[in-house]
């Protein structure tokens, strides 16, 4: 069962992707303001949920299980790594798909608002995360450590979900998570909404898993590297 | 005959070392803090409110001044004008609206009725006119079908 839902991840993903670009492009309506701009909420939404919320997630609930010592594992430490580079990539998309959306809707690329101020931080959070990683040579010392600045970085996020509450934000107000759970978009737009939550999630999945393996792939030839090294040494010895 | 002696392993690179992997740690966070404070002091730290709205700007019209702010409002209907730099209209809010003589060309999203972000400044201490140097489009978070017989809300009623 586990084994074929690993197969069929792949397929899956393709097809809630396919789904989406044609449902985004071709069967849902212009909006009445945006026109044809707003085809960019089945994109950029769906990516910032993943940068967030999946996959900053992810790396937290994985940090916490790391710095717990009942849970800790160095499986823990890998999908917290793995979990924090996807949300970075995942992050960069936010930004960008945001930034295409913002020119021709507000009329600048970039605003310096709460919002996107504190989604491009949460982006250097990331970065840091990776350089302090790699600052480390012991691996239980890199793993603790890290741990604890992801779990320390994740107070950003609901600084970036609530801003645009909290504050006053060029960026606009939940459309889907709203303070009276009305949903501020309907029918079909709604539906394809939901559908690229669901592709953009399953595209996550699919790259933890592939980052994740290729950690434990690293890891073990980088062990049976050292192996054959000390072979190949004691070769020397004895001859 | 057998080889029991072991060999030397002379250690290729010296073991990791702990003050070493501190000091990289911390060279690591603190160029991490000089960026986000960076993007702190560009950002969050002047402009926690991006805008002040139509009645705020009324209410504290005397310490503003001519001091550059980003004024946010509706734009009223039928107030807008083209001119040779750039367009005049009129922003709202729920207490007052304030006219607005803004250059440079408006974003294509530009319209009646729709919420604005204007930088600029009022012309003097006592002027009610605003000068924007450049507008922004604030939309809201609703999305609602151009053709509204398409799209039903989960009411079943058209939007």
């Amino acid at each position: 069962m586990k084994l074929l839902a690993q197969r069929l991840l792949g397929p899956v993903t393709l097809v809630s992707m396919a789904l989406t670009i044609w449902l985004g492009l071709v069967v849902t309506p212009p909006d009445k303001v945006q026109g044809n701009l707003a085809r960019l909420v089945y994109v950029h939404p769906a990516v910032a949920w993943v940068a967030l919320y999946l996959s900053f997630g992810t790396a937290t609930i994985a940090s916490v299980l790391y710095l717990w010592p009942r849970t800790r594992s160095a499986t823990a430490d890998r999908v917290a790594h793995s979990a924090m580079e996807v949300s970075l990539v995942f992050i960069a998309l936010t930004l960008i798909t945001g930034s295409i959306w913002g020119r021709p809707t507000w009329g600048v690329w970039w605003a310096w608002d709460a919002r996107l101020t504190s989604t491009a931080i949460l982006g250097l959070l990331a970065v840091g995360y990776l350089a302090l990683r790699r600052a480390n040579d012991d691996p239980e010392l890199r793993a603790k450590r890290s741990a604890v600045f992801a779990v320390l970085s994740a107070i950003n996020v609901p600084i970036i979900h609530f801003s645009v509450l909290w504050w006053k934000t060029l960026h606009q107000g939940a459309t889907v998570f709203t303070a009276n759970r009305t949903l501020l978009i309907h029918g079909i737009m709604a539906w394809t909404l939901l559908i690229s939550f669901v592709a953009f999630s399953l595209a996550y999945c699919w790259l933890l898993r592939a980052r994740y393996r290729l950690e434990v792939a690293r890891e073990t030839l980088g062990a049976r590297a050292i192996d054959d090294a000390l072979a190949a040494r004691v070769l020397e010895g004895r001859s | 005959m057998a080889v029991t002696e072991r060999p030397e392993l002379t250690p290729v690179a010296p073991p990791p070392s702990a003050s070493r992997s501190r000091r990289r740690s911390l060279a690591v966070l603190v160029v991490l803090a000089l960026a986000i404070v960076a993007l702190l002091s560009q950002g969050l730290l002047h402009n926690l409110n991006y805008f002040k709205t139509v009645d705020e700007v009324l209410a504290s019209r005397e310490s503003i001044g001519t001091g550059v702010i980003r004024l946010e409002g509706v734009v009223a209907p039928h107030s807008i004008r083209r001119t040779n730099v750039g367009t005049d209209f009129v922003v709202t809010g729920p207490r007052g609206s304030i006219p607005v003589d803004a250059s440079g060309t408006p974003p294509q999203l530009f319209q009646a009725n729709i919420p604005v972000v204007v930088v600029g400044h009022f012309a003097s201490a006592s002027s009610t006119t605003f000068f924007g140097s450049a507008i922004m489009v604030k939309h809201t978070a609703a999305y609602i079908a151009q053709y509204p017989n398409r799209v039903k809300a989960p009411n079943g009623s058209v939007r």
